[in-house]
C-alpha cells in the first residue's frame, strides 16, 4: 500500500481525553449497546465562552442562540440553560424543540422560533411569549390572526430576509454583483417595505424587535453584504417609527473537523487524481463526491465540507465582524455598535463542536476478494446512525482497541478499509471512501467517530429496519475519572446523581 | 513607430537577460519574456485578442455581451477590446480577490458577478453548482453572449503558439531554450509556447508552476484546480511544482528592485520557481555546458499593492507623522483622559458657560440615524487626520467626545489633553450608556 491518507480528527479537551479512556468506554458500550452516542455537556459551555469573548472584544451585546436542530440532546440544552440568561438563548425550529427547551429550563424570553412553522407551533410560541423569527408575509398574517383570536399578548417578531443579491443591484452603489444561492427561506429583501407595512398593520398583535438573515454559505463577503443591507432595513424601520434593536445574523459559523491542513490537502489532491484515473480509486466503486472525469478534464464540484478550516466557530464570527463592509466601509462590529444594535447569532454546528462522539463496535473484518488489498469492516451501526458522509464531512474514526484483545502479526501496520453498516443494503456504507486506520481492527474493538454532535449524530437515524437506534449518554469528568448518565437524566446541577454537585 | 490600432501593438514583447549577479546561476543564461509590456499590461492580451477577434463584428451587430470566467488579466484585455467595439464585458468568477483589479475592471466598464461561497449544509447529490448554472445560461437558445471560454478555447493556446513561442526562438537566434518556465493559469501560454519550442528541439524541459494548495497567487491555479482546465495536459510539463505567495513576493522584489522589471506576483513566482529549480540543474553542469532558460513575466506590480500589503505589510509601511492615538499606552489613557458620565454631561451641555462642543466620533450612517442633539459628527478616521497636524479646536471651547462605548473617545481625550487642550472630556460608556440611561437621541 502507498502512504496511508489519514484525515485525523481535530480533538480538544475534554473529547481528546475521553477518547483515550477506552477502559471507560468499552464497558459503557457493552452495557448500553452499539451504536452509542456520548455527549460532553461541559464543552458546550466552553464554546459559548468563546463566542462571548468575541462579543466582548467588539463591545457588542445580544444573545448567542443555540440552534437546537443540530442535536436532539437534553443534556446539551440543559447545560446551556444555566448559562447567563441575558447572553445565551435557544433557537427552535419545531413545536417539539420548543416544548423541549421550555422543559429544559429556558424561559420564553430566551427562546427564538425559526424555520417553517405550523399553526400549533406559532400558537405555543405566542402563548408562551417567545420571539418569532418570521419567514414570510403569510406567516406574519397567520401569527397576527392567532394572537388576536386567542387574546394573546403582543408577540415579539424578527423579519428574516433573503435574496440580498438583488438588493445590492438595486442600491447601485457597487458595480460588483455578488451572486447567491437561492434559498427557500426568508422574505426577499426587495419586499421589505411591504413587510414593514404589514408589521404596522398588525401592530396590535406583533412588535418588531429585529431583522434577521441566515445564509447557507461559507462565504464571508456574502454575509457582510447581507448584514449591511439589514442595517439599511433597520434604518427604514426607524424612519417609520418602529424601534427594532436586534440584527440576527443566523448560524453557519462552521467547524474544523480535520486537524492538519497538510493531510486535508494531500487527501483532496489524491481524490482528484483518483477521479482522473492517475491513481487507484480511493472510494467505493470510484465514487467521486460530485467530481467527474470528462476526457481528462475534471468537471463538477467536490461536494465536500471544507473539513480543515483555520477559522471556524467563534473565530469565523470574529472575522465576519472585522471585515470592511462594501457600502458603509466600516466593519460590521463597528456598525452594529455605532447604531446601538444588539447582535444575535444562531450557531448550531459550531456551538456543539467537540461536544460528542458516536461509538460503534466492530462486528466483522473481511477481505474483499482474493488479491485485492481491500478490507471491509462491518460495524454495529448504520449510515443513519452516523451520517458524516451524508453531510460531506470526511474525517477518520479513532480506533479504541478492546482491552485485553489479542494482537496478531497480520494486522500490524496501517491499512485502508471500507466501513459498512448493519443493514442488508448495498448502499449502507458508513464511509464511501477508504478509511485509513493505524492497524486492522479486530472484532470487539470500538471505532469512535469524533465530533459528530452537530447534525451527524443520529440526525438520520430511524426505526425502519428494526435495528437498535443509538442511545445517548452524557459524560462528565476530567482525565482519569469519568461518570455518565443517560442523556435524559442529565441535569447540570446534579449530573443525574440527584445530589447537588 | 506608428500604428492604426492599439491591437497592432499586441505581441513582439522583449526578451531581457537577468543579470547573473542577481540569480547566481553560473552556467545558465536566464531570460525574462516581458509579456507585461503588452498594451493592456499582460500575457493575456494575445489570447484575448485571438479569441475575440473573429467574433467581435458579428457580436456588435447582435449587441451581445462578452463574458468570461476571469479573475483579472483576461477580463482586463477583453473589457478593453469589448469597449473598442461598442460592447459590454461581463466577468463571472469567485477568484477575484484583489481589490485593485476589481476596481480597475469597473473603471473599464466591466460588469462583475461573483459566485457564491460553498454551501454550509452540504448535499453531495446536488449537481446544481453555480458554474454549471452559468454554463446553462450561456447555452440557452436566444442568449446574447459571446463567451470566449479561455479555459477550453484552443485559440487561447494558438495565440502563444503563433506569437509568444516563435518570438522566443527568434530572439534566441533560432534556437529553443533548454528550459522554459511558466505559471499555469489557463495553461494557454505554457502549452502554446512549449509546443513551438519542442518542435524546434524536443529536448526542451518545461517547468509548470502552480500555487501552493493552501495559498493564493492571483492568476494561477493550484495543482487540483489545473485539472479543471480543458487546455491543461499533464504531458506538456516535465515537472509541476508549487510556489507560495511569499516566494512570489520574494521573486517580485528581486525583479523590481534589482532588475528594473516592474513585475507582478505571477512573474515573481515564475522567477523564484525557476531559480529554485535551475540551481539544482546548475550544480550538475560544468564550465563547458552553457544552458539557456526563459520564464514569463505575466503582468505588472501596480495592481497588487493590497495583495502585498496583506502579506508583507512592512514593505509598504509609511513612517508615521505627527500625533496619533496609537502613541498612547493604556496607562497614558487611564491617567490622561478626563471622563464624564451621562447625568453630568447632560447638565454640562445644558448649563455650561460656555457649553461644550459635542463631537460624535461614529460613522456618518450611525450618526444620521440617531445622535445627541447639537453634536457634530467627525468620524474617527477623519479625526485621526485632523489631530496629526495639531489641535483642531480652540482652547477656549470645552469639548465632549462621544463614541459607542467610551473607549475610543477616552483615547482621543487623553491625546488632546496631552496636546494642550485644557478641557476635553470623554463620555463615559459612550452613546450606548447615554441611550441606556434614557437620555434623548435625535434623528434630524
Ligand atoms: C435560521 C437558522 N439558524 C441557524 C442555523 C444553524 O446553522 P449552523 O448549524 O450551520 O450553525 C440554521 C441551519 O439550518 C438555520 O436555518
Amino acid at each position: 500500500m502507498s502512504e496511508p491518507l489519514y484525515l485525523l480528527p481535530r480533538l480538544e479537551p475534554p473529547l481528546s481525553s475521553l477518547l483515550d479512556a477506552g477502559e471507560f468506554l468499552h464497558p459503557l458500550v457493552d452495557a448500553l449497546g452499539s451504536p452509542l452516542n456520548v455527549l460532553l455537556p461541559e464543552r458546550i459551555a466552553e464554546n459559548v465562552r468563546r463566542f462571548r469573548a468575541v462579543y466582548r472584544d467588539h463591545h457588542l451585546s445580544g444573545r448567542v442562540y443555540f440552534a437546537h436542530k443540530a442535536n436532539r440532546s437534553s443534556a446539551l440544552v440543559r447545560r446551556l440553560a444555566v448559562e447567563d440568561s441575558a447572553s445565551v438563548g435557544a433557537d427552535v425550529a419545531s413545536l417539539g424543540e420548543l416544548q423541549h427547551v421550555l422543559a429544559c429550563g429556558f424561559t420564553p424570553d430566551r427562546i427564538m422560533a425559526t424555520g417553517p412553522k405550523d399553526p400549533d407551533f406559532l400558537w405555543l410560541a405566542a402563548r408562551s411569549g417567545v420571539t418569532v423569527n418570521l419567514d414570510s408575509p403569510g406567516e406574519l398574517d397567520q401569527l397576527a390572526e392567532i394572537v388576536r383570536k386567542y387574546g394573546l399578548p403582543r408577540t415579539d417578531v424578527l423579519l428574516r430576509l433573503s435574496g440580498f443579491e438583488l438588493g445590492a443591484a438595486a442600491s447601485g452603489a457597487s458595480g460588483v454583483r455578488l451572486l447567491s444561492r437561492r434559498s427557500r427561506f426568508g422574505s426577499p429583501i426587495e419586499e421589505a417595505a411591504e413587510l414593514l407595512a404589514a408589521v404596522e398593520r398588525h401592530r396590535d398583535a406583533v412588535e418588531l424587535t429585529g431583522i434577521a438573515y441566515h445564509l447557507d454559505t461559507t462565504g464571508l463577503a456574502e454575509k457582510v453584504r447581507a448584514l449591511e443591507q439589514c442595517l439599511m432595513v433597520m434604518d427604514e424601520c426607524r424612519a417609520r417609527g418602529l424601534a427594532p434593536r436586534v440584527v440576527d445574523i443566523g448560524g453557519g459559523f462552521g467547524v474544523g473537523y480535520v486537524a492538519d491542513a497538510g493531510q486535508w490537502n494531500r487527501y483532496t489532491t489524491a481524490l482528484t487524481e483518483a477521479v482522473l484515473g492517475t491513481r487507484p480509486a480511493l472510494t467505493w466503486r470510484g465514487y467521486g463526491y460530485g467530481l467527474r472525469n470528462e476526457a481528462g478534464t475534471l468537471r463538477g464540484a467536490a461536494a465536500l465540507y471544507p473539513a480543515h478550516r483555520p477559522d471556524a466557530g467563534a473565530g469565523y464570527l470574529d472575522e465576519l465582524l472585522s471585515l470592511a463592509s462594501p457600502l458603509l466601509g466600516r466593519p460590521p462590529a463597528t456598525l452594529l455598535l455605532e447604531h446601538l444594535f444588539d447582535l444575535s447569532v444562531e450557531p448550531g454546528r459550531a456551538l456543539i463542536d467537540q461536544c460528542g462522539a458516536s461509538l460503534a463496535r466492530v462486528l466483522e473484518v473481511r477481505r474483499m476478494g482474493e488479491g485485492t488489498g481491500d478490507y471491509v469492516v462491518r460495524l454495529a451501526m448504520n449510515a443513519g446512525d452516523m451520517s458524516l458522509e451524508e453531510h460531506g464531512v470526511l474525517v477518520d474514526p479513532v480506533l479504541l482497541p478492546r482491552p485485553g484483545g489479542g494482537g496478531g502479526e497480520s494486522d500490524a501496520g496501517p491499512v485502508g478499509v471500507f466501513l459498512v453498516g448493519n443493514l442488508c443494503l448495498e448502499a449502507d456504507l458508513i464511509t464511501r471512501r477508504m478509511v485509513f486506520l493505524p492497524r486492522l481492527p479486530r472484532v470487539g474493538d470500538l471505532l469512535a467517530f469524533a465530533n459528530t454532535a452537530g447534525y451527524a449524530m443520529d440526525f438520520h437515524a430511524h426505526q425502519a429496519q428494526r435495528q437498535p437506534v443509538a442511545r445517548a449518554v452524557a459524560v462528565t469528568g476530567e482525565g482519569g475519572s469519568w461518570s455518565w448518565c443517560p442523556d435524559e437524566e442529565y441535569w447540570p446541577i446534579s449530573h443525574g446523581g440527584g445530589v447537588l454537585s | 513607430m506608428r500604428y492604426d490600432s492599439i491591437t497592432d501593438v499586441i505581441g513582439n514583447t522583449p526578451l531581457v537577460r537577468i543579470d547573473p549577479a542577481v540569480h547566481g546561476l553560473r552556467h545558465i543564461d536566464l531570460y525574462a519574456k516581458l509579456e507585461m509590456l503588452n498594451p493592456f499590461g499582460s500575457v493575456k492580451d494575445r489570447p484575448a485578442w485571438n479569441m475575440a477577434r473573429p467574433h467581435l463584428a458579428a457580436a456588435a451587430e447582435r449587441d451581445e455581451t462578452v463574458v468570461e470566467l476571469s479573475s483579472g488579466n483576461t477580463a482586463k484585455a477583453l473589457a478593453l477590446l469589448a469597449g473598442m467595439h461598442g460592447l459590454t464585458f461581463k466577468s463571472v468568477t469567485n477568484r477575484m480577490r484583489v481589490p485593485e483589479i476589481k476596481e480597475l475592471l469597473l473603471l473599464l466598464g466591466a460588469e462583475i458577478e461573483e459566485l457564491p461561497g460553498q454551501s454550509e449544509c452540504l448535499d453531495p447529490t446536488d449537481t446544481d453548482d453555480p458554474l454549471t448554472r452559468f454554463h446553462q445560461a450561456l447555452s440557452e437558445p436566444g442568449s446574447t453572449y459571446l463567451h470566449t471560454d479561455q479555459y477550453f478555447n484552443p485559440r487561447n493556446t494558438e495565440a502563444h503558439a503563433t506569437g509568444t513561442g516563435p518570438e522566443i526562438v527568434k530572439d534566441l537566434d533560432g534556437r529553443a531554450p533548454d528550459w522554459f518556465i511558466a505559471c499555469v493559469g489557463t495553461a494557454g501560454s505554457s502549452t502554446g509556447v512549449a509546443s513551438v519550442l519542442r518542435e524546434n528541439d524536443p529536448r526542451v524541459r518545461v517547468l509548470g508552476l502552480v500555487a501552493d494548495k493552501s495559498d493564493f497567487i492571483p492568476g494561477i491555479r493550484t495543482i487540483d484546480e489545473v485539472h479543471q482546465v480543458g487546455l491543461f495536459d499533464p504531458a506538456t510539463y516535465d515537472t509541476i511544482e508549487p510556489v507560495t505567495s511569499q516566494e512570489a513576493i520574494d521573486g517580485m522584489l528581486t525583479l523590481i528592485r534589482r532588475c528594473g522589471l516592474l513585475s507582478g506576483p505571477t512573474g515573481g513566482a515564475a522567477y523564484q520557481g525557476a531559480v529554485r529549480r535551475l540551481r539544482l540543474v546548475d550544480a550538475e553542469l560544468t564550465d563547458s555546458d552553457r544552458r539557456t532558460a526563459v520564464f514569463i513575466v505575466c503582468d505588472r506590480a501596480e495592481s497588487y499593492l493590497s495583495y502585498v500589503r496583506q502579506r508583507r505589510p512592512e514593505l509598504l509601511g509609511a513612517p508615521r507623522r505627527g500625533h496619533h492615538v496609537s502613541d498612547l499606552t493604556d496607562a497614558d489613557v487611564a491617567a490622561g483622559a478626563k471622563t464624564i458620565g451621562t447625568g453630568d454631561a447632560r447638565r454640562w451641555i445644558a448649563d455650561g458657560q460656555p457649553a461644550p462642543l459635542v463631537v460624535d466620533l461614529r460613522g456618518p450612517h450611525a450618526y444620521a440615524a440617531l445622535h445627541i442633539e447639537g453634536s457634530v459628527n467627525i468620524v474617527d478616521e477623519v479625526f485621526d487626520e485632523l489631530v496629526r497636524g495639531g489641535l483642531p479646536f480652540s482652547k477656549s471651547r470645552p469639548v465632549l467626545l462621544a463614541c459607542p462605548v467610551g473607549e475610543k473617545s477616552a483615547r482621543y481625550a487623553a491625546l488632546l489633553t496631552r496636546m494642550g487642550h485644557p478641557d476635553v472630556r470623554s463620555l463615559t460608556g459612550g452613546v450606548v450608556a447615554w441611550r441606556d440611561a434614557g437620555a434623548p437621541l435625535v434623528r434630524e
